[in-house]
């Protein structure tokens, strides 16, 4: 069983969030400006500052100085492949626990 | 309708008797056993509503997981619901529900696992067209 990376772990404190899911969701369609993602979300530009930095960290979003503006746009979604193998390991990890104690099963008196 | 992480197994025995090892301190160590030199499992339960089953396990005594269940229902022999809080060695921790059914087949038990409650759940009910490559990624991991 692998241990959870700092990575993953922000990660999925950044999924963890439904206005972070739905900034995802706007920059999904293609890159916005912060004042653009601030406008549907009714969130005030510091608070889509904020969110946008968590999910900065957790590399699922990169900004950029565009001009006067800061553009953003997804991350590369490492993190999200690493959300994945994390998954897969915790299933095999079950999977061979329930394996085993079927076999303690037929064995048992 | 959120993402679960089902299991199967179909166990040569009657439900009765795979619900009660199940429940069992042998049965529960076994669960978490592992044939590496040097592993480690240490198991406590209070088999009822609201119980513990406490459970540490890994493969040294430096490198501890750690599985707080608390048993949210119990139908002998054909459910059980589990709240759990996992600790990782770096202190790290995380939650999830496990529900476990016992099934008669053909004079077997059909044993059924469903896990939910992970961060996935959200990130693929609400996101997963907005995201497609990522997504598809985590989906296929899933």
């Amino acid at each position: 069983m692998g241990a959870l990376s700092r990575t993953l772990d922000a990660t999925f404190f950044a999924l963890s969030d439904p206005k972070r899911r739905g900034i995802l969701d706007r920059l999904g369609r293609g890159p916005a400006t912060l004042t653009e993602l601030a406008g549907p979300s009714g969130l005030t530009l510091n608070g889509i500052k904020k969110h946008v930095g968590i999910l900065e960290f957790a590399g699922l979003v990169e900004t950029e100085k565009v001009g006067r503006v800061r553009e953003c746009r997804l991350g590369r979604a490492t993190t999200l492949g690493e959300a994945g193998e994390w998954i897969e390991a915790h299933r095999r990890t079950w999977e061979a626990r329930l394996d085993r104690f079927g076999r303690f099963i037929e064995r048992a008196p | 309708m959120s993402r679960e992480l089902r299991y199967e197994r179909l166990v040569q025995a009657s439900p009765v008797r795979v619900f009660d090892l199940f429940t069992s301190p042998a049965g529960q160590r076994e669960f978490y056993g592992n044939d590496a030199p040097g592993w480690v499992v240490d198991s406590r339960c209070e088999v009822r509503v609201g119980g513990a089953w406490e459970i540490t396990f890994g493969p040294s005594p430096g490198e501890l997981y750690r599985h707080l269940h608390i048993f949210e229902a119990i139908e002998r022999p054909r459910r059980l619901l589990l709240a759990t809080t996992e600790t990782r060695p770096d202190g790290s921790r995380f939650t999830f529900s496990t529900e476990f059914t016992f099934a008669p087949r053909d004079g077997a038990t059909l044993m059924t696992m469903v896990q939910w409650g992970f961060p996935s759940d959200e990130l693929r009910d609400e996101h997963g067209r907005g995201v497609p490559h990522a997504f598809d990624r985590l989906e296929r991991a899933l």
